[in-house]
């Protein structure tokens, strides 16, 4: 824009130029960093996906079955309907990152927990949950001591059992002679929970419980289909029910009910379609005309191997498996002493110089840099408690310490943004404390939390500093299948890969690899939080 | 309002699925093996129980020279006992016997020079007995910058000795040489934790001699040297042949004096020939015998040996020099022992 005077008799000049100057240097400012970081992650994505070694006829197929269609739909949506091309990139938003995410699940039901296993637990919490709930039917007539103790004691029995005198529910699963085969326990344990869950939400959506039944059927045979054509295609039948019941059902149960109640918008749905069909039928037409594609180390041997000496054949199987674990592990320690603390914080504790001490000091180790809780750990850990070094569970809980100031402060902000009259109208009605924070407060401020929470587990998937510190191998070949087990993580592996093994190989193929899958892994669960945010603010 | 019906569809659901379930469970079934033997999950997943029946975990730290070497070797026996999870860490010499080995918390640890009797004495405290074996050798290996042509021919034993030792500590070339140019020496090197560190001690400056300068840039990342001397035209560096084999390219490396008075390069040659010395080494490692009375470990350790004449992992891929079949048969003779002595 070029700069203009105005001149009006008597008033003098003014010259523009100044804030002109201003406001582009502000924009410069704020591009800075943007673009600096764009900058360096096309490099290490230009170096781990290659996309300049695929065939032009390649690109040319994609083009003409994925972008080329979805372009068109899109623009004429975005012209005419813009809400139905939010909810049209919103399905296909659900289908990459539940599918990165139940591939993850894959990982842990084929290699890390036997399906057995988990089996027998969950068969182990529902027996004491049902007690539970048998329970509160009566709950009246019952002492509120004795309920809590008889809760305590029922789960306490049924998942650990008397040693030596009685067998807990998980062992005595497990020691069941005859039992069915892992994808069929997987696909009833977790096609069965997803299919409960798809079956009430359409049944809510239609108010009709033979939809949900139908629904829920149909969501449990899908998952069953998609095992039993492993069995014949040679794909690991588990990987595949996994990925059915946490990936296809949920997206296509989003899309179904998207189909059903939001009549204006459903057209959208047509653009999420052409993507799909588009990069499936693109996928097939690639193979058969045999165009090959790029040679990205990002590949699926990349992503199933272990690491090895020369950088061609390395791989992150095992850094995925321990970064889930961790995560796991990180987010069961963190979450309720975080939600804790900050409803503590929140909703009982008096505001007096202790209170507003610990107040202090929380926000001040929210800063605390991770090489130090790293230091902590393996000091507390390993030194004063005598754990073995790098295991999952040091990690976890070192992990877990670090992130736990963050989980802290965005919960509590989740809490205050709770309006106080909802509040006070709860306690306007004879509600107690407790029963105002389990009924009003709560309910209101998770999404909040729960956005807060997994931010933080963003942070925690990307530390190293802990996790050397603690002691975690540099090199390890197999997943860890328990928490005393070694673990290693993403992020340490790419370190130990970048400098351990120097040859420039490494560096420019297993490490841009490494940091794509990582990066995909953070913008999966940052789009995950964001999601909940935008739902959770245009609600309220 | 609508919870009635929730309740109603969930019942209902469930009838459903646990009929279509038991229908499911007659036909899918196996019988259960796995599970008969407790619930402890270490070795009994039906995922990893495939090739062998070798199982466990072996955990390893040390070197970072030997690092390299038992990375290999573990991503081959592994490949063959699919059971047997082997976690590497690269922590230095001394500090692996410090920190991991002698407090029990790994079974092996690499190291580029002998154990020392203080780190014998920390051992035996703690009831671990180290067992000594050869696992190759190397020629360490000091770098200069590509562009350093003042060297000429290469250094002599008393020059390295001027350049690294604590009482001469010279700030410019020309302090050591009135010839070279006046400009800062940059060093970089392994941490006082490396068994490279060490073993240079030994060699240059002499169990007697001065003590190693303290004012370089120390790191346990042979990377991180070799990136240092790159860039820097006056800098020097050591550490072991493996790192410099696979960056030829990026740095030049020293011909040093031998005992014979000639200028002889690093290399596989060299070094076995012993032609180049003082500065080639034996490369150990030191499974703990406690450890070794377990199945895994042993069969590892004797992998090891089995392997440690082989060129292709040795000497083409990590760049040392294999052992001897005289070598080799020794320290599996020393092996065998050690295994008897702990069962």
């Amino acid at each position: 824009m070029a700069t203009q005077s105005d001149t009006i008799e008597g008033f003098g000049q003014v010259s523009r130029r100044a804030g002109i100057i201003f406001r582009y240097l502000l924009m410069g400012a704020t591009m800075f960093g943007i673009v600096t970081l764009a900058i360096l992650l096309v490099y290490v994505a230009n170096d781990a996906l290659q996309p300049l070694t695929a065939d032009p006829g390649w690109y040319l197929v994609f083009f003409a079955t994925l972008v080329a269609p979805a372009t068109l739909v899109g623009a004429y949506l975005a012209r005419t309907n813009l809400d139905a091309l939010k909810l049209g990139a919103l399905v296909v938003g659900t289908l990459a990152v539940t599918l990165m995410f139940s591939g993850g699940a894959a990982i842990l039901f084929v290699d890390i927990v036997p399906p057995l296993v988990s089996l027998s637990y969950a068969v182990g919490l529902v027996v004491p949950f049902a007690a539970v709930v048998l329970m509160t039917k009566y709950e009246d007539q019952i002492p509120f001591t004795v309920r809590v103790a008889a809760t305590g004691a029922i789960f306490f029995l049924s998942l650990f059992g008397i040693p030596g005198y009685y067998h807990s529910i998980p062992e005595m699963v497990q020691k069941i002679p005859v039992v069915p085969t892992e994808w069929v326990i997987v696909t009833f344990l977790l096609g069965g929970g997803v299919s409960v869950v798809v079956g009430l939400y359409f049944a809510r959506l239609r108010e009709n419980t033979r939809a949900g039944v139908v629904a829920g059927v149909a969501a449990l045979a899908a998952t069953g289909l998609f095992a039993v054509s492993g069995l014949f295609t040679g794909v690991n039948p588990t990987a595949l029910a996994v990925v059915t019941a946490g990936a296809f059902v949920p997206t296509a149960a989003y899309a179904g009910g998207a189909a059903l109640t939001r009549e204006h918008e459903r057209v959208g749905l047509l653009f999420a379609a052409v993507v799909i069909f588009g990069a499936l039928v693109g996928a097939v037409a690639v193979d058969v005309l045999g165009f090959a594609g790029p040679q990205s180390w990002v590949d699926w041997q990349f992503l199933t191997s272990s690491h090895s000496g020369t950088a061609e054949n390395a791989g992150l199987y095992p850094a995925i498996g321990g970064s889930i674990l961790l995560m796991i592990t990180v987010a069961a320690l963190s979450f309720p002493l975080g939600v804790g603390a900050a409803v503590y914080l929140e909703e009982y504790a008096p505001d007096n110089v202790f209170t507003r001490f610990i107040d202090v000091n929380i926000s001040n180790l929210a800063g605390v840099p991770s090489v130090v809780y790293g230091l902590l750990g393996l000091g507390v850990f390993v030194t004063y408690l005598g754990q073995a070094t790098g295991t999952v569970l040091i990690g976890g809980a070192t992990l877990a310490l670090l992130i736990l100031p963050i989980v802290i402060i965005s919960s509590r902000e989740a809490i205050r943004s709770v309006p106080s009259d909802m509040r006070q109208a709860s306690y306007g009605m004879g509600a107690t404390r407790w029963q105002t924070v389990k009924n009003v407060v709560l309910p209101e401020a998770f999404p909040g939390i729960l956005t807060g929470t997994i931010l933080a587990l963003g942070r925690a998937i990307g530390e190293t500093a802990p996790l050397i510190m603690i002691g975690a191998p540099n090199v390890l070949f197999s997943l860890p299948t328990e928490l005393s087990s070694k673990v290693s993580a993403m992020p340490l592996q790419v370190y130990a890969w970048s400098s351990l093994f120097a040859s420039e190989d490494f560096y420019t193929k297993a490490v841009p690899a490494g940091v794509v899958v990582l990066l995909a892994v953070l913008l999966a669960m940052n789009s995950v939080a964001i999601v909940l945010r935008n739902k959770f603010e245009s609600e309220s | 309002m609508t919870r009635n019906s929730d309740v109603l569809s969930r019942r209902k659901f469930l009838i459903a699925s646990g009929a279509a379930g038991l229908a499911g469970l007659a036909g899918c079934t196996e019988s259960n093996e796995g599970g008969s033997d407790g619930g402890s999950g270490d070795s009994d997943d039906s995922g990893s129980d495939g090739s062998g029946e070798l199982s466990g975990a072996i955990d390893i730290a040390g070197s970072s020279t030997v690092f390299p070497l038992a990375t290999a070797m573990a991503e081959r026996f592994q490949k063959e006992n699919t059971g047997v999870n082997i976690n590497i860490q690269s922590t230095g010499s001394g500090g692996g016997f410090a920190n991991y080995f002698c407090t029990g918390q790994t079974d092996f640890n690499n190291a580029s020079r002998p154990i020392k009797s203080e780190e014998e004495s920390q051992c035996s405290s703690e009831d671990i007995n180290p067992v000594e074996l050869k696992v190759a050798t190397d020629a360490l290996t000091v770098i200069v910058n590509n562009d350093n042509d003042f060297i000429g021919e290469g250094l002599t034993i008393e020059q390295l000795e001027t350049i690294f030792s604590a009482e001469t500590a010279p700030t410019t070339w020309a302090d050591v040489n009135s010839e070279w140019p006046d400009e800062e020496i940059e060093i970089f090197g392994p941490t006082d934790a490396s068994g490279t560190y060490d073993y240079f001690i030994e060699a240059i400056l002499g169990e007697e001699g001065p003590d190693h300068r303290q004012d370089y840039s120390a790191t346990e990342q042979d990377r991180t040297i070799i990136q240092g001397v790159e860039g820097s035209e006056f800098a020097i560096g050591y550490m072991g042949y493996a790192y410099y084999s696979e960056n030829t390219d990026a740095v030049q490396a020293v011909a040093i004096e031998n005992d014979a008075g000639e200028f002889v390069a690093p290399s596989l040659d060299t070094a076995l020939s012993g032609e180049y010395n003082p500065l080639s080494r034996p490369l150990f490692t030191y499974p703990a015998q406690e450890s070794l009375a377990e199945d895994h470990v042993a069969a590892f350790a004797r992998y090891w040996m089995e392997n440690s004449t082989s060129k292709e992992i040795v000497a083409d891929e990590v760049g040392y020099v294999p052992l001897s079949e005289d070598e080799q048969s020794e320290m599996l003779d020393k092996l065998d022992s050690a295994i008897e002595a702990a069962n």
